[in-house]
């Protein structure tokens, strides 16, 4: 075989592992990544293409990156993604409020079979968790921003503390204080579900 | 106003070990309840991305194929001239220096936590469960939880 294409195989291997690399990492991190941007979100649509544009800009600009950076930096593109989202949406709120005529989007119609959960959970476990579920969802959702991201970025993505500072772009220090009020808030409101 | 305020003080390490252990646990069992519609745009975008990242972008295809057939040679024997005489000029020293430099993290971690301005403001509200909280936690949430709820770790 000429030097050439040996080289050109090798070349293809590489891009070829890569791209598995980089598929393996969106895959173990895209469920969790896109809880966190509905946490923040509050919208279906909206946390999905908040998810879609972290993946795409991690592909694009940090895919030859060392994969060991992947994760802060793909969580600090998404935290900057919500950030801005939830800028714009203010501002749109704002405009809105002064049309005459506006359409809800949530009324837009959902196909009940694709809304339908995952059936990996046993019915009888189903009811408890769901009650959980919904308590967590909705302290969560009474957290500040920072708060809330701190105690997810660590409890459910389980980011250390340096990489959390990474993902949020700010100190060590204020991950670490971000999270513990998250924590105390949490249990104060989830104590009567013994969470 | 922070949410949580005010009932800090009944609050221990230990309670707040297990709390994390529980949420992460219905926050991991949430993640299954995800639905069918979610999972497959949540794959197709995963698969938009791997593409986009196997594909070099306009620009970098022109000037790709540039250096690659007229360019290379030149330019990859010109940057080694360079970083041979940088790290000759340099005596290899600031290559080792660095390594050193890593050591005295802890003292930076304290000092980071005792110059931010919310623990500032914790420390002002009188809130001591902080700083006992941030002595038993390690650097993984949840570390020693084994103890408070039953051995749910990562």
């Amino acid at each position: 075989m000429p030097a050439t294409s040996r080289g050109g195989t090798l070349l293809n291997d590489t891009a070829e592992a890569r791209s598995r690399a980089l598929n393996q990492f969106l895959k173990s991190v895209e469920l969790k990544a896109y809880k966190i941007a509905q946490a923040g979100l509050r919208h279906q649509d909206d946390a999905l293409d908040a998810v879609q544009d972290a993946m795409l800009q991690l592909a694009r600009a940090y895919a030859n990156r060392p994969e060991e950076e992947w994760k802060p930096l793909f969580y600090r593109i998404l935290e900057n993604r919500i950030r801005d989202m939830q800028r714009r949406r203010t501002v749109r709120g704002r405009v809105m409020a002064w049309l005459p005529f506006r359409r809800d989007e949530d009324d837009e119609d959902l196909d009940p079979i694709a809304q339908a959960p995952s059936q990996d959970v046993p019915p009888v476990a189903r009811l408890e968790i769901d009650e959980a579920m919904r308590a967590l969802d909705a302290a969560l959702e009474e957290l500040p921003n920072r708060q809330r991201e701190a105690f997810l970025l660590r409890n459910l993505e389980g980011l250390d503390v340096a990489q959390t500072a990474q993902a949020m772009g700010c100190s060590e220090g204020s991950v670490k204080t971000h999270y513990f009020r998250a924590l105390q808030a949490l249990r104060v409101k989830l104590g009567e579900f013994e969470l | 106003m922070n949410a949580g305020e005010g009932e800090s003080s009944a609050t221990t390490p230990l309670q707040l070990r297990g709390l994390e252990a529980r949420s992460r646990l219905v926050l991991e069992a949430g993640l299954t309840r995800i639905d069918a519609h979610t999972r497959s745009r949540l794959n197709q975008a995963r698969q938009a991305a791997v593409a986009a990242a196997a594909r070099p972008s306009y620009l970098a295809r022109i000037f790709g194929s540039l250096t690659s057939r007229a360019l290379m040679p030149a330019t990859g024997a010109a940057a080694a001239a360079v970083l041979v005489a940088a790290f000759m000029l340099s005596g290899g020293h600031h290559l080792t220096s660095s390594v050193a430099d890593n050591n005295p993290a802890s003292a930076l971690d304290v000092l980071d936590l005792v110059t931010d301005d919310d623990a500032m403001n914790l420390m002002e509200e009188n809130d001591s469960s902080f700083y006992e909280w941030a002595a038993a936690q390690g650097d993984n949430p949840g570390q020693g939880a084994a103890q408070g709820a039953g051995g749910e770790t990562t």
